[in-house]
């Protein structure tokens, strides 16, 4: 418990600390205090005041809330399909959503305003397709069928991606950013159309908690309970799928977020239960990936670098040394 | 021992059948369970004992046939209420990495709590009273990852212990432990029986089930065969009939054995 409550401690610093530095950081800086200031609602006023009321604050919160639907997506697929391999790759939400984009990117170059919603249809359309396969027939909803038809919807929709990107090469650029994942500045737009699909996720992942403990135990154990183990999965589906393509809408493919986090959390707080993972991974997740856009964004600036790739470099290192530990 | 016989039963199954994948497991089975009894399932492998504990449990659809709980169809009951009608302790739980004992019996008692409601003086009561009995508290706080098979065992136990429910189903709880662990799981099941607990178990071995059980009830080919004490059941003509074995059960000052003529059985017994 102790453990549990001093690794909750250390990534709520990480939080505070990666969330004032991608307010602070930029190609213009901002002194820690003056962040501080501005959210807390008596800023200086001014220039620096706007560029983070306008442009670091929404990215901030997209990047906040994008990390925390990765890590809860990520910890409850593991937990429901009691595999560690799972993450939202695994129900086909980012093969589907990588392909919604680049036909967005392809067929309609000049509305790049429809990527979002290309992505995020995508994304539920492919997800859809794996529950129907995976709740047909003999064995319905068991967690081999789901990861099994998952993989099968994955490989689908990356080959039309691939193919698509094959037969119009002059527009594989612009979907470069997108397929390695990356935040931007465009303030609060597309936060107002993608946050139903967040709110629900989120919700359905706070009250899947206990179930998922359940689940943990068995099937069996589960159905003495009186849950129906088909159901606690499906839920658990469904929510992935939200958080998922709400998230590939916002910030592109960072299916690695996903895997990784809930991993880390587990093995830094020695704990599987959910009403532990959960929450730790939201806040890591979180934490994460406003660290690694803020490192995107200033290594280089002024020049924005896709924030998928410098994640991986900050998260591979600390999941590999925890992963030497464990068991 | 058994209960009174004007009362209703506790559960009341007649003629089920269960069919998975086309195939017919179960063609015909009953059960009655009265309180305080404990009962045991026995018969050959692939007979269909665990498919009739899991359809009377609610964990298998049956095809046919009605099963009764206090009167009421099992069909009509919602998972939250069967939950404190019957508790379920599967043969060999997954052992999930990460989970302490304490943490596993409090997930049993999970049905009793509301939606994102926490535990109360009485779950937390009931939690521990679930660790006392099967005898896991000195090892509360050890990971399960870390158990041996027979301490899994009364953790599986106490888990379904904290369901607080007046039945406890146990499919063949001790099949995969030692001899010294399956006495103390024995006892431990015998105990409960003992303090008013009805206790259902499907048991492979027939020497436990004399020991233990108050009623056995044999299963062969998808039916049940025969009901009733373990002595006037479990005879040499029926070990013959139902398990082609050529062997006798016997007691003694408590202890019980099973003699069997391992290699010249009967001609007739024998495979042709």
């Amino acid at each position: 418990m102790a453990r549990r409550a001093s690794v909750f401690a250390a990534l709520l610093v990480a939080l505070a600390l990666a969330t004032v530095a991608s307010l602070a950081f930029g190609a213009i800086k901002v002194p820690f205090s003056e962040v501080i200031e501005i959210v807390f609602g008596n800023g200086p006023g001014g220039p620096d005041q706007q560029i983070v009321e306008a442009l670091r604050l929404p990215r901030t919160v997209e990047a906040l809330l994008v990390g925390a639907a990765l890590g809860i997506a990520g910890a409850i697929l593991q937990g429901a399909l009691g595999n560690p391999l799972a993450s939202p790759d695994v129900i086909g939400v980012t093969g589907g959503a990588g392909f919604g984009a680049i036909l967005i990117i392809i067929l309609f170059p000049g509305s790049i305003a429809l990527l979002p919603i290309g992505a995020l249809c995508f994304g539920l359309l492919a997800a859809t397709l794996v529950f129907l396969f995976a709740w047909s027939g003999r064995n319905r909803g068991s967690a081999t069928k789901v990861i099994l038809a998952g993989i099968a919807m994955l490989s689908l929709f990356t080959a039309g991606t691939t193919g698509l990107l094959a037969a119009f090469p002059e527009r594989a650029p612009s979907a470069i950013f997108f397929i390695a994942g990356g935040l931007t500045s465009s303030g609060w737009e597309q936060l107002e159309t993608i946050w139903p699909y967040f709110a629900v996720g989120f919700v359905l992942a706070l009250l899947l908690i206990r179930p998922l403990d359940r689940l943990a135990l068995g099937d069996d154990v589960a159905a003495s309970l009186g849950s129906k183990p088909q159901l606690i999965r499906l839920g658990a589906g469904i929510a992935a799928a939200l958080l998922a393509a709400a998230s590939a809408a916002i910030a592109g493919l960072l299916g690695f977020l996903g895997l990784v986090v809930p991993h880390v959390v587990r093995m830094a707080g020695g704990s599987s239960s959910h009403a532990y993972v959960v929450p730790a991974s939201a806040i890591g997740g979180a934490a994460l990936l406003a660290a690694g856009d803020t490192l995107a964004r200033t290594l280089r600036a002024p020049i924005e670098m896709p924030v998928g790739p410098f994640m991986v470099l900050l998260g591979v290192p600390l999941f590999l040394w925890l992963l030497r530990k464990a068991v | 021992m058994a209960a009174d016989a004007t009362a209703v039963p506790l559960l009341d199954a007649e003629a089920v059948e269960v069919e998975i994948g086309g195939t017919q497991i179960l063609r015909g089975a009953d059960l009655r369970l009265g309180r305080g009894e404990l009962v045991a399932i026995v018969g050959p492998n692939g007979a269909g004992k665990s498919t009739l504990v899991r359809a009377v449990a609610g964990l298998q659809n049956p095809s046919a046939g009605k099963v009764l709980w206090g009167g009421r169809l099992l069909s009509g009951i919602r998972g939250r209420e069967f939950s404190r009608l019957r508790a379920f302790v599967p043969q060999r739980m997954p052992v999930p990495a990460g989970v302490t004992v304490r943490e596993a019996v409090t997930i049993g008692r999970s049905s009793h709590l509301r939606m994102l409601g926490r535990l109360t003086a009485a779950d937390r009561a009931a939690v521990d009273a679930a660790i006392e009995r099967t005898e896991v508290g000195r090892f509360a706080e050890r990971a399960l990852t870390t158990l041996s098979g027979g301490e899994l065992q009364r953790v599986q136990i106490a888990i379904g212990l904290a369901q607080e429910a007046p039945v406890l189903i146990a499919d063949e709880p001790t099949s995969q432990l030692d001899l010294g662990a399956t006495i103390g799981v024995a006892g431990l099941l015998r105990g409960l029986a003992d303090d008013g607990l009805t206790v259902l178990l499907v048991v492979h071995d027939l020497a436990l089930a004399l020991a233990v059980a108050d009623t056995v009830v044999v299963v062969s080919a998808g039916r049940t065969v025969a009901a009733g004490p373990p002595a006037a059941v479990l005879t040499p003509e029926r070990l013959a009939e139902v398990w082609g074995a050529d062997a006798r059960l016997s007691e003694h000052d408590g202890r019980t054995a099973l003699h069997v003529a391992w290699i010249d059985g009967p001609a007739a017994l024998r495979a042709p």
